[in-house]
């Protein structure tokens, strides 16, 4: 009867492993591209991400895939396509709807071919449709958008997939995207501990060319986004084919993805199939490349400007490159007492004072209160 | 899914290499058995150095995984190299080396980028004005001629006044060459192996029939090559879409006449100039996951009610009480296997799963496991959300059970009050020479995960394969 514990029969227990979706928010900034030209045109690393998508949807059958371009004026869908949504991508058992056109072309694995089709037509309709104005009004990319895209089609897809499986995760998948106004983080850490390999498996891609300076205008939705990514626990990978976006290697840092500057753009399949192609299950048993030297500076609220050291609302916690006009939060509306900024802290030096040795007493553990410093 | 993997796996193990090479000449099947057989870790490595152009050193290979996860590396790496997929060379500098082999390599590649014109997909069939058949109607023939199938081995269709399927004479012969059925006097009689058949899911089953026709194909002299890369190919085409048949070899369209008695196919005719794959044939590569789900709902689960969202339709209750929603005969049937039925209603039968009903039925050969697996795929969707949710709340690292685990352990027990003794085929390594000599192929064996039992005082150790320990102590012989 010895043979019998808990331990030998959860191992022999048939788990379903659960799909993973994954979302690409692929910038399609033309400024950068153009930049890029040289090294890495548009089109073969549309090719690559292609086949990056196919060995992802390869991967296991009910995978799933999303990809988002977050383009200079706007973030758009490229697949799936927002307007034939339904037929395409709400089938349950992951099968695609024949949609219109029947090409004759069968040396392609289907699934491929439509997500294939979509995503060029789409980008193809997207190029198309950004005018000169567009590009001459604007050199950088829609980031922060096209995150709560992908966030909010993360969202979707958990809740629809918990339903259609009738896992308990429905409600904690609802009450967890309901809002970082959500309950304690504590929560969601032991959910997901427990129930980690039965839920959809979602991880966020951002393929990014556009430069820091760019972005920091939208400092404050992409670090919103990723906070609910840290919360919901979905890991942002991070491909950087060039400039070196600050707040990207935060949020990688943040939700514990991987984070990669291409030293080599030509290599940006090798690079996708190596580090990015691993699902959480596999991210496990593997060693993943990690960034030691994470830029934490932040923009301030004021201009948008990255700051190394800067001023600290004591009430909201907003950052200000500078005292803000009046003293007044720009954020909160508090009133602030700025005193002298500019003065060193005045250093009180340690006095020396011999211990006295008290057995057991409780003199000995409570501390002296320090003196604060005058203004 | 590691026991609906394991049966064509290991079939595909006994397969010379030569027959993987002619095998993997197709990107189809190069994608099904890369997406079918393959630990998640393994794909992993594939598709890491699918795009490389050099050998990848073992070493790197070896910093990649964490160092807690050597046995599923080793694991992986061994399932790769017994498929055929992952070989070693030594590059210029003489240092061992991963790479994927060629035809397999060249295949996969041309499946993910599909640049060559192979047909490896099947060709649509483009007839206009010819109407298509809907998905419902392939959904509702796949499911008749399965429930046929399996009805024919329970002997239900006999009893319930359900219509006769007739299936044909190559059906019957497979399941009796397969040792599912046995005839006796005109009788059928289902054999121990049938009644575990029978508990398995679908996936399973389909497997475990399309493994038999193959084996099958051979005595009769057709190529097992081209009917498994038919097989594959039928995985991977599209539910709803007619096919071409004129492309297809002879031997290939004698496979998919006998596929169609399975409800694997469907074709208006014998002679029609196309064929339509069914879910059955569709979601052959997926893994478990996706097919309990709502499709081997409509499947299994009773007729004309398939719909809404799970697939299943018992409800077992910590006092070991069995709600089933069904009226379908073949499940009542096999839930009487294993429970003491008490009523009957239109739409719904309860029972009791007790020590003597469970004893009854592994008397007859059905394993403890086979009934909770049964009983795991077919758990009704409520059960399935009520008992996930109390068990996330209290355990930590254990996976949350959708049966009471009280129930579960109980069928356990009970199979351990007959069973006493396991046998296990494999190989013993014994006779070494010193201690030093034992140990390292011994943990190397533990490490690969072959090892079942081990003794350091008499130095001997019991592995389920051998040629892989085998290779590691000629290795260590020539150093």
């Amino acid at each position: 009867m010895n043979s019998v514990d808990a331990s030998e029969h959860y191992d022999l227990g048939t788990t379903d492993l659960a799909p993973s979706l994954l979302t690409i928010v692929f910038d399609t900034n033309p400024h950068a591209w153009a930049a890029l030209n040289q090294s890495l045109p548009l089109s073969n690393a549309v090719a690559n991400l292609l086949v990056f998508i196919n060995a992802h949807l390869a991967c296991n059958y009910a995978n799933e895939i999303a990809v988002v371009a977050s383009h200079s004026q706007k973030a758009a869908w490229l697949y799936p396509s927002q307007h034939d949504t339904p037929s395409i991508t709400a089938d349950r058992d992951g099968d695609v709807a024949m949609n219109g056109s029947t090409p004759a072309q069968t040396n392609k694995y289907r699934p491929f071919r439509i997500v294939e089709e979509q995503v060029t037509k789409n980008l193809k309709d997207l190029m198309d449709s950004t005018s000169s104005d567009d590009l001459r009004g604007n050199t950088s990319t829609m980031l922060a958008g096209a995150l709560t895209l992908a966030l909010s089609h993360i969202n979707r897809r958990t809740i629809a997939w918990a339903e259609e499986h009738g896992g308990a995760d429905l409600e904690d998948a609802a009450a967890e995207g309901g809002g970082s106004s959500g309950g304690p983080t504590s929560r969601a850490g032991r959910n997901s501990a427990a129930n980690e390999d039965e839920r959809l498996q979602s991880r966020i891609l951002i393929v990014s060319v556009s430069g820091s300076s760019d972005s920091a205008h939208q400092y404050i939705p992409v670090m919103n986004g990723i906070f609910a990514c840290q919360r919901l626990q979905i890991p942002i990978d991070v491909c950087k084919i060039s400039g070196d976006a600050v707040f990207l290697q935060q949020a990688c840092d943040a939700t514990k993805g991987v984070y990669m500057a291409l030293s080599e753009p030509r290599g940006f399949l090798q690079y996708l199939m190596m580090a990015f192609l691993p699902d959480q299950r596999s991210r496990r048993h593997l060693v993943l490349p990690t960034r030691v030297d994470v830029d934490f500076r932040a923009a301030c609220f004021c201009h948008r400007r990255v700051v190394d050291i800067g001023y600290v609302c004591s009430i909201c916690l907003s950052i200000f490159c500078e005292p803000p006009p009046n003293n007044e939060c720009l954020t909160c509306g508090t009133i602030l007492d700025i005193g002298d900024y500019g003065a060193k802290p005045a250093l009180i030096p340690r006095k020396k004072k011999k211990k006295k040795r008290v057995n057991g007493t409780s003199a000995a553990g409570t501390p002296m209160s320090t003196p604060t410093p005058g203004p | 899914m590691a026991a609906s993997t394991s049966r064509p796996l290991e079939y595909l193990e006994g397969l010379p290499g030569t027959t993987f090479y002619k095998l993997y000449q197709q990107p189809s099947t190069a994608l099904a058995i890369f997406r079918r057989m393959l630990p998640d870790l393994a794909k992993c490595f594939v598709m890491a150095l699918l795009y490389l152009k050099d050998p990848l050193p073992t070493a790197d290979l070896e910093l990649w995984v964490q160092s807690e996860s050597k046995k599923q590396r080793d694991n992986a790496i061994s399932i790769l190299a017994r498929l055929h997929i992952l070989s070693k060379t030594r590059t210029g500098d003489n240092v061992l080396a991963y790479m994927v082999t060629n035809p397999f390599a060249s295949s996969l590649r041309q499946a993910l980028v599909g640049s060559e014109d192979s047909q490896s997909f099947g060709v649509f069939s483009q007839i206009p004005g010819e109407s298509q058949v809907s998905i419902a109607d392939l959904d509702d023939y796949a499911r008749q001629q399965w429930e046929g199938v399996m009805g024919y081995m329970v002997g239900t269709s006999a009893f319930s006044g359900q219509r006769e399927l007739n299936l044909s004479k190559g059906v019957k012969q497979l399941l009796q060459a397969g040792h599912l059925v046995e005839i006796r006097d005109r009788r059928v009689d289902i054999t121990k192996d049938g009644f575990g058949f029978v508990l398995q899911d679908v996936n399973t089953q389909v497997w475990h029939i399309l493994i038999l026709y193959v084996e099958s194909a051979e005595a009769i002299g057709m190529d097992s090559v081209e009917v498994l890369s038919f097989l594959f190919l039928l995985s991977s085409l599209e539910l709803g879409q007619s096919y071409e048949k004129k492309h297809l070899t002879s031997n290939q369209l004698r496979t998919l006449a006998d596929l169609a008695d399975f409800g694997i196919v469907y074709q208006d005719t014998p002679e029609a100039t196309r064929f339509y794959p069914t879910r059955l044939a569709t979601t052959l590569t997926s893994d478990s996951s996706a097919l309990n789900n709502p499709i081997t709902g409509s499947l299994t689960g009773p007729a004309g009610e398939a719909g809404g969202s799970g697939s299943g339709f018992i409800i077992v209750e910590t006092n070991y009480r069995l709600y089933a929603y069904t009226s379908s005969p073949l499940q009542i049937s096999l839930i009487s296997l294993f429970t003491n039925l008490k009523y009957r209603f239109p739409n719904l039968v309860t029972g009791k799963i007790t020590r003597q009903s469970v004893r009854r039925a592994i008397e007859i050969g059905i394993t403890a496991e086979q009934i909770i697996s049964y009983l795991h795929s077919h758990a009704h969707p409520q059960l399935r959300k009520h008992n996930a949710g109390h068990a996330t709340s209290n355990t930590g690292g254990i996976p949350p059970s959708v049966l009471p685990p009280t129930v579960t352990d109980q069928i356990r027990l009970w199979q351990l009050e007959r069973d006493r003794l396991r046998a296990t085929a494999g190989f013993l390594f014994k006779d070494f020479t010193s201690l030093a000599e034992y140990q390292a192929p011994c943990q190397y064996a533990a490490e690969i995960g072959v090892l079942v039992w081990k003794s350091d005082k008499k130095r001997m150790f019991f592995v389920t394969r051998h040629e892989q320990v085998a290779a590691f102590l000629r290795s260590r012989n020539q150093q």
